[in-house]
């Protein structure tokens, strides 16, 4: 027997499964594989692509790819190292100092710098007549704008710093690196490092920061943090490490990966039904074929010749299908991401078609093995259907590719795990919810499709929890776009303060917050800061207390910005205790973790050499990305209020208060300014850019899910045909048969809406306090919007299919 | 031989202790009711399925002793079916339906004898219609004309006009009797029919599971 390889032969099998697929009931298998392709083609290539833009974004607000920073020089090691491994290397020396002008003097931070920098990001600086140029000469000397002001000077004016007298080389546009802790934060100065030593501030003793820049291959800046241990005081900081936007980047990161793993979940599931249905569709054939003498070797090749060309055209129309698409999905971000977008290689492609790939393997493997055991006599009398354990192992081809890829993602576990719980959950809620609608009065269409769910309850239970299966994963990856996109907006909303006064003297405080308000400028309260020490824990030595193990907690090795309040900042979130305005304090949650204090420890500070204490009454939570003013120690006015502090007040410019801004630079030379209005536009740019992305990506997510649950339900009606038939042959009624199905459909989705609902509130929950660590809500909305998709998901699905299945009897 | 099979653990006897012999070249009616184990028994006789008891010799080969796969091969080298529903294979053409019995038996497509085959069951010029675009009678031609593809020993024909109209029927049965004739080929009929039973040499009875000559 055999030989498909008779070339006449294998011309004819390739023609019939040719036809298969287009003409039979291959093809629902083929759209599933298509779009299983085309969505991890697409999301996986647009994620690589918006991975590359975010990471080269958070590159150019470090300055390069790598920064390593140390209160000494770079070592040597660190340096052959780079150049051995062919990174580009640049550096910066900063150190604050005062800068005199014949007018005015104002402490600065000086960055010198050499005529590379910066190795990424923009550099801008405006000379003489609006010239631009993007990197240092030495010689010259480029001040932050609001020094102009402060200092008094203008363009080609001597200014000083330190011992080197330099002339006013133009006007810092944009630098790279930009740090939005007012308290840390004083003008720029930017000089070149061949004028370094001119200065004379690099003293022996004196409080210096070296940066040095690197840039390369990935792999080289992974193998230079790895052969180089860190000593004390020495940092390396990279995108992934930066603050706001390395956290923004990592969980819009995160929500990729959810989103990816949601549309292969939802389109496996699709995938798995239409391999079942296609598998049962052919039984008779393949008892057809035994019966003629088709050997087993044969069916298996004939099967895998099917299989094969299905799986090469899924391959050529997903991939095309996918490029197409993550066009489409980019077009929305046209203007938000640069011009020259980076490549993603072939890795789109191997990993859609390996997914695709894995997913097949069980999906059509289990079916088609057992349709190879279809007995020939069935070709004559119907055979029972037989459990059978056959192929079962095949399961475990993609669990252990997923073990081996996500072992260690505890967020997707965390999903895969809750959906296992929950589709076994809404099975029964499924079960239990269509048990108690039989007990109630319907009228006779409503009760023919009650008893045709409960006649066949296992089916019906399995269909109802893929439906409300399908629409809970739609909903999660909705829902959990909005909580992030949510929380984000939160803590950097629009009308973010974007410039910090500090140093306002108690007796400029209350003119200052007046001209503030006479000006109609958004604020803040006015926070008094003292600077001190926290000395002691509950009477002992605190850096006895708290350090162990090696355990330096830089908050004891520095002084502190302590405030006072009658009331705690809106927001500040009270995680324990209570606050009081007696005698107390309160302290921000990871520093109290971290010391090891508790509500109800007594602490002791020092201001200028001057003891006193006080009793934690609260421990609050701090966003620090949020831009407002925050802080570590937080006194009841009562405590601390006689001890002498400058104020300090957070506030929102807007471009037509710009004049404004300067006046009130001028009118109080003392008071420093600190402008955060670039910065806050950068970030603000990678918010647009990642909302966007996550917007489209959750909408395409949607849509996926909305396709699986058409093809569910029309897999259903299709099964349903005979049945139909049948009941069209006893006499029934068009009206009666198209009443009892829509009432049947209208059942499930309205059932499947609610069990969705509560699926996906659970997840969502468990996703955004365990996984995304911020604060889960209740989604109220999605509680109305659910059951109404999935009505109109039925409506539309049933509405395409029941003049076919109402069609009269020949 | 006999046959039973075994339904909510009670063992039913669908064949009882059946003896007969079928002889080259012959034309042979098992008819009875339904229910009566007509289609069972061809099931046995052509190697589908297995006997319970008893033993049944095809071409000389003892039927129980040889594997699925073994009685696939005699099924491929020397038997061919006619059914009832004709069983075509719905996304192939007519032509390639009828090649089919060849290409499992690892001849190739031997598209020239197909559309002789075809001719001689009346439906030149149908070849490249699918089943879809063939009348009930036609469809039932093909099956005919896919039957005779590898010249086999034994033709077995399960109730081959049950899904026609009455002329149409006649004129299947006297196509499947002339090349029957034509081809030397041994035919066993399955059929409740009387009046077509008739129409073979040999008439087998079947009832409730035990068989006469009539």
């Amino acid at each position: 027997m055999s030989k498909l390889q008779t070339p006449s032969g294998a011309q004819m099998v390739m023609r019939w499964s040719w036809r298969e697929i287009w003409q039979g009931q291959l093809w629902p298998v083929m759209a599933a594989l298509t779009l299983i392709i085309a969505c991890v083609v697409a999301l996986s290539a647009l994620a690589i692509r918006v991975e590359k833009v975010m990471t080269d974004h958070g590159r150019s607000m470090l300055a390069g790819d790598l920064v390593f920073r140390s209160a000494n020089p770079t070592p040597e090691l660190i340096l052959n190292k780079a150049q051995q491994l062919n990174l580009t290397i640049s550096e910066q020396t900063r150190f604050q100092t005062m800068a005199f002008s014949d007018k005015g003097m104002q402490l600065v931070t000086v960055k010198a710098v050499p005529d590379n920098y910066p190795l990424r990001g923009e550099l801008i600086l405006t000379g003489e007549g609006g010239a631009v140029q993007s990197s240092l000469q030495p010689g010259q000397l480029w001040l932050a704008e609001r020094l102009f002001s402060l200092l008094e000077v203008k363009i080609g004016d001597v200014v000083a710093i330190g011992d080197v007298e330099l002339r006013v080389s133009g006007k810092i546009e944009s630098e790279p690196e930009l740090s939005y802790n007012p308290f840390r934060t004083m003008p720029s100065v930017f000089i070149h490092v061949a004028d370094l030593d001119k200065t004379g501030a690099l003293q022996l003793g004196s409080r210096v920061q070296y940066r040095s820049f690197f840039k390369g291959s990935d792999s080289a800046l992974a193998q230079i943090q790895q052969d180089y241990p860190l000593q004390a005081g020495e940092r390396w900081i990279s995108e992934d490490n930066q603050g706001r936007s390395a956290d923004l980047i990592g969980k819009a990161k995160q929500y990729l990966s959810l989103t990816i793993l949601m549309v292969i979940l939802m389109a496996a599931v699709t995938l798995v039904l239409t391999c079942q249905h296609y598998a049962s569709s052919r039984s008779a054939t393949v008892a057809m074929l035994k019966s003629m003498g088709a050997s087993k070797s044969w069916l298996r090749r004939w099967l895998l010749s099917q299989v094969g060309l299905m799986f090469s055209m899924a391959i050529i129309f997903g991939s095309l299908i996918g490029l197409g698409l993550e066009l489409l999905l980019r077009l929305p971000l046209t203007g938000i991401l640069p011009e020259q977008l980076p490549g993603y290689g072939w890795q789109p492609f191997v990993f859609a078609s390996a997914v695709a790939l894995l997913i097949g393997l069980p999906a059509l493997g289990i079916p088609l093995l057992r349709l190879l055991d279809t007995p020939a006599i069935a070709v004559l009398q119907a055979q029972s259907e037989k459990s059978s354990k056959k192929g079962v192992w095949l399961i475990a081809v993609p669990i252990c590719a997923f073990l081996l890829v996500y072992g260690t993602n505890s967020l997707v576990w965390m999903v895969f795990a809750g959906l296992v719980v929950l589709f076994l959950l809404l099975a029964g809620g499924s079960y239990l919810l269509l048990h108690l609608l039989s007990k109630a009065k319907w009228g006779a269409a409503m009760s023919l499709a009650l008893s045709r769910i409960k006649r066949s309850a296992i089916n019906s239970m399995m269909q109802l929890a893929a439906l409300s299966g399908s629409l809970m994963l739609v909903a999660v990856i909705w829902l959990v776009k909005s909580d992030l996109l949510g929380d984000w907006q939160q803590t950097l909303p629009p009308d973010a303060p974007n410039v910090f006064a500090l140093n306002i003297a108690p007796t400029q405080q209350q003119a200052y917050l007046h001209k503030l308000d006479q000006q109609q400028v958004q604020r803040s309260q006015g926070y008094p800061i003292i600077r001190g020490r926290l000395t002691q824990i509950n009477g002992q030595d605190a850096k006895q207390y708290a350090d162990h193990d090696g355990n330096h907690i830089n908050a004891l090795r520095r002084e502190l910005n302590f405030t006072w309040v009658e009331q705690l900042p809106d927001h500040n979130q009270v995680v324990a205790g209570q606050w009081t305005t007696q005698a107390g304090v309160s302290l921000e949650q990871e520093l109290a973790q971290e010391l090891g204090v508790r509500v109800g420890d007594r602490l002791g500070f020092s201001v200028n050499g001057q003891p006193f204490s006080a009793q934690v009454n609260s421990l609050r939570q701090v966003q620090w990305q949020s831009m407002k003013p925050n802080f570590y120690v937080i006194f009841s006015p009562d405590v601390v209020q006689g001890l002498p502090a400058t104020w300090l007040v957070s506030f929102r410019i807007n471009d037509q208060q710009v004049p404004f801004l300067n006046q009130l630079g001028r009118d109080y030379p003392t008071v420093s300014l600190l402008d955060l209005r670039t910065m806050g536009g950068k970030i603000q740019a990678i918010l647009g850019q990642i909302t966007w992305s996550l917007t489209v990506l959750a909408g395409l997510g949607v849509i996926s899910g909305i396709l699986l649950i058409f093809t569910l339900l029309r897999l259903s009606l299709n099964q349903r045909r005979r049945e139909i038939t049948l009941y069209r042959t006893l006499g029934a009624s068009r009206k009666r048969i198209s009443q009892t199905l829509w009432s049947e459909y209208g059942v499930m989705a309205v059932s499947a809406g609610l069990l969705a609902v509560i699926g996906a509130e659970l997840i969502v929950f468990s996703l955004i306090k365990w996984g995304f660590e911020l604060t889960p809500s209740l989604h109220i909305g999605m509680w109305f919007v659910l059951p109404i998709l999935a009505m109109l998901v039925v409506f539309a699905s049933l509405s395409s299919v029941i003049q076919q299945l109402l069609r009269p009897l020949k | 031989m006999s046959k039973s099979v075994s339904a909510n653990a009670v063992e039913l006897s669908i064949l009882k202790d059946i003896t007969f012999e079928v002889f080259s070249g012959e034309t042979v009616a098992i008819i009875g009711t339904s229910g009566a184990g007509k289609s069972t028994l061809m099931t046995l006789l052509a190697g589908l399925d297995v006997v319970s008891s008893g033993e049944i010799e095809l071409l000389g080969r003892p039927l129980s002793q040889l594997d699925d796969e073994q009685r696939a091969k005699i099924r491929s080298e020397s038997i061919g079916f006619v059914f009832q529903n004709f069983l075509l294979i719905p996304s192939l053409t007519a032509l390639e339906n009828v090649t089919l019995p060849a290409i499992l038996r690892g001849e190739g497509e031997d598209k020239d004898k197909a559309q002789r085959l075809l001719a001689s069951v009346g439906l030149s010029g149908r070849e490249t219609h699918l089943p879809s675009q063939l009348s009930g009678g036609e469809q039932q031609r093909v099956a005919l004309a896919r039957a005779f593809m590898t010249q086999p020993k034994i033709l077995f024909a399960d109730e081959p006009t049950g899904n026609l109209d009455e002329h149409t029927a006649e004129n299947i049965i006297e196509l499947l009797f002339e090349m029957n004739r034509d081809h030397g080929t041994t035919l066993v009929l399955i059929t409740h029919d009387a009046n077509l039973a008739r129409r073979c040499e040999r008439t087998l009875s079947i009832h409730a599971g035990e068989l006469k000559e009539s």
